[in-house]
């Protein structure tokens, strides 16, 4: 199994990515040093939309959930879409990616549950605290996920969100990396109904069909 | 013009009535048609490509999570998710003809007359030169016994199927039993023209930090390098008990494992989890095994099937 990360920046011919030390894989890769080679297929999946030039777009980060948004804010910023950064994290220690994003140019506010940096409270009390957007992007823990794809839709702001799961095989042939989405929706299986089957949602394989779903398309209960 | 190591060998086999330009298939559940691979890799390098499983309805599949990196090995619980064979033949069997080698139909069945009725729909469809039947699947009819479990259910199904197709038909066993001789021989007796093994090996892991199962279905199945040993040795005792080529299958990651499988007595071998890694390993393992058999002096990859095993009962599949 291959280890799903994010592409964090991309300058030049130079590509990081960024992730926490958390289990066997990720210590191994954190300590391999300078000149050590990897192997990686990618990038994977589909993108963000982007939206009209200067319209107003809000991005929404918890945790390591800042990493697509180094490469949507950059492009953002070009295409002249005013663009407001919101991360969060329970303490200061695990917001990251703020003074990059900074250094692009974009206007990035803080919230933490502890009130250790930035503001204390969730994402979405920062978020209901600004203008309106015309879209949200979101990254991070389902918890925090779940609130903001309610949050945009019943405030009817279009908003796509960028999941995380555990690949298998990553090429989407082995359906290991699943989430459920609204029947219908077209990044789901498209597989019909068994005989007697009410649900009314549908699987979608991240690496292949996602890791970007409309908010209005993810499921949270089934 | 030189040659390469191992171009002078022979490297197809045959199962069944079915001819493999190589060795090396690629193992259900694992490859869909290889249009996903594609995209990375040569998929011809492929002697055959088994697609996924497909029951005669739809099935949604295990709830999440589904998938867990194991040491040397992964746990899965798809849960056979898959869109049922009509919807399979609408959609995904008229792109068959454009997989750039043989496919080997895989079948799912939870009755008897599933599996032959799904079996009799795949039988003919472009491309498709051999049926699985993945006969590990638990049987609704025995209290969700699995097929593979017992040598009658597994003869009843492989009878069954037979009776309705023309294409050679394959019994994928399962390696959760306590002897592979007696259900081999009871698929061989009912008609099956290959054996394939091993299916994942049941196991489970546990999240410590929540104090739960790590996988929603609670017990998956493992693959991966981790079984390899578990899989060699079902090979090794299958190829004592029948006289019908063997799929041997079970972590192969290198022509070296591969190898280890012909001489226990595969006629061929598949590959499932290792492409997740490798994408290339069918093209180095194939092209192994022809170095292999040069290396032994024989002029096909054939002449090594078994050659470790005093007691292969098949010599006439060299």
């Amino acid at each position: 199994m291959r280890l799903p990360l994010g592409i964090w920046t991309v300058e030049g011919d130079e590509i990081t990515v960024l992730f926490r030390e958390w289990g066997e894989r990720t210590t191994q890769l954190a300590q391999s040093g300078v000149g050590t080679s990897v192997d990686l297929i990618g990038p994977l999946g589909n993108e963000f939309s982007a939206p009209a030039a200067g319209s107003r777009a809000t991005i929404v980060a918890g945790g390591l959930g800042v990493v697509p948004f180094w490469l949507l804010g950059k492009r953002l910023l070009e295409d002249h879409v005013r663009t407001r950064v919101v991360l969060g994290a329970r303490t200061a220690s695990l917001l990251v990616g703020a003074s990059e994003l900074r250094a692009l140019g974009l206007r990035v506010e803080l919230c933490t549950d502890d009130g250790s940096d930035g503001i204390r409270g969730t994402v979405l009390d920062v978020l209901a605290d600004g203008p309106p957007a015309d879209i949200i992007y979101g990254c991070g823990p389902p918890q925090m996920l779940r609130a903001l794809c309610a949050h945009a839709v019943s405030s009817r702001v279009p908003c796509e969100i960028s999941m995380e799961e555990t690949f298998g095989c990553s090429m989407g042939t082995c359906w290991g990396c699943v989430v459920p989405v609204r029947r219908g929706a077209k990044q789901g299986s498209g597989y019909p109904k068994a005989p007697g089957e009410s649900r009314q949602y549908d699987y979608s394989r991240v690496c292949a069909d996602g890791t970007v779903y409309a908010a209005a398309d993810l499921v949270w209960s089934t | 013009m030189t040659q390469l190591p191992g171009e002078r060998i022979d490297p197809t086999t045959r199962i069944g009535n079915a001819e493999l330009k190589n060795f090396v298939i690629a193992a259900s559940g694992c490859y869909n048609r290889g249009a996903e691979f594609a995209r990375v890799t040569d998929v011809s390098a492929y002697g055959a490509i088994t697609l996924k499983s497909v029951a005669l309805q739809p099935r949604l599949g295990n709830g999440m999570p589904r998938v867990l990196p194991t040491p040397a090995g992964m746990l899965n619980a798809i849960g056979l998710q898959g869109p049922g064979i009509e919807h399979f033949l609408k959609h995904e069997a008229p792109h068959l003809h454009e997989v750039p080698t043989a496919v080997i139909a895989s079948v799912a069945g939870f009755s008897v007359a599933e599996f032959a009725e799904v079996a009799a729909r795949m039988d003919g469809l472009a491309n498709v030169v051999a049926i699985e039947l993945d006969v590990s699947c638990p049987n609704v009819d025995r209290e969700g016994e699995c097929f593979a479990a017992n040598p009658d259910s597994t003869a009843e199904v492989v009878r069954a199927v037979k009776a309705r197709v023309r294409l050679p038909v394959i019994a994928k066993l399962t390696p959760n039993v306590s002897d592979i001789q007696p259900i081999a021989r009871a698929a061989e007796r009912a008609g099956a023209d290959a054996i394939s093994l091993i299916n994942a090996v049941r196991g489970m892991a546990i999240d410590v930090a929540q104090a739960r199962p790590w996988l929603a279905n609670v017990s998956g199945g493992l693959t991966g390098p981790a079984i390899r040993p578990v899989a060699v040795l079902a090979v090794w005792e299958a190829a004592q008990a029948v006289r019908v080529p063997i799929i041997g299958m079970g972590g192969i990651e290198t022509g070296r494992d591969a190898l280890e499988f012909v001489l226990a007595g595969a006629s061929a071998v598949a590959i499932g989890t290792a492409n997740f890694r490798n994408p290339d390993v069918a093209a180095h393992v194939a092209d192994a095994l022809c170095v292999a058999a040069e290396q032994r002096g024989v002029a096909s990859v054939r002449e090594l099937v078994g050659l470790a095993n005093p007691g292969f009962a098949a010599e006439r599949l060299r």
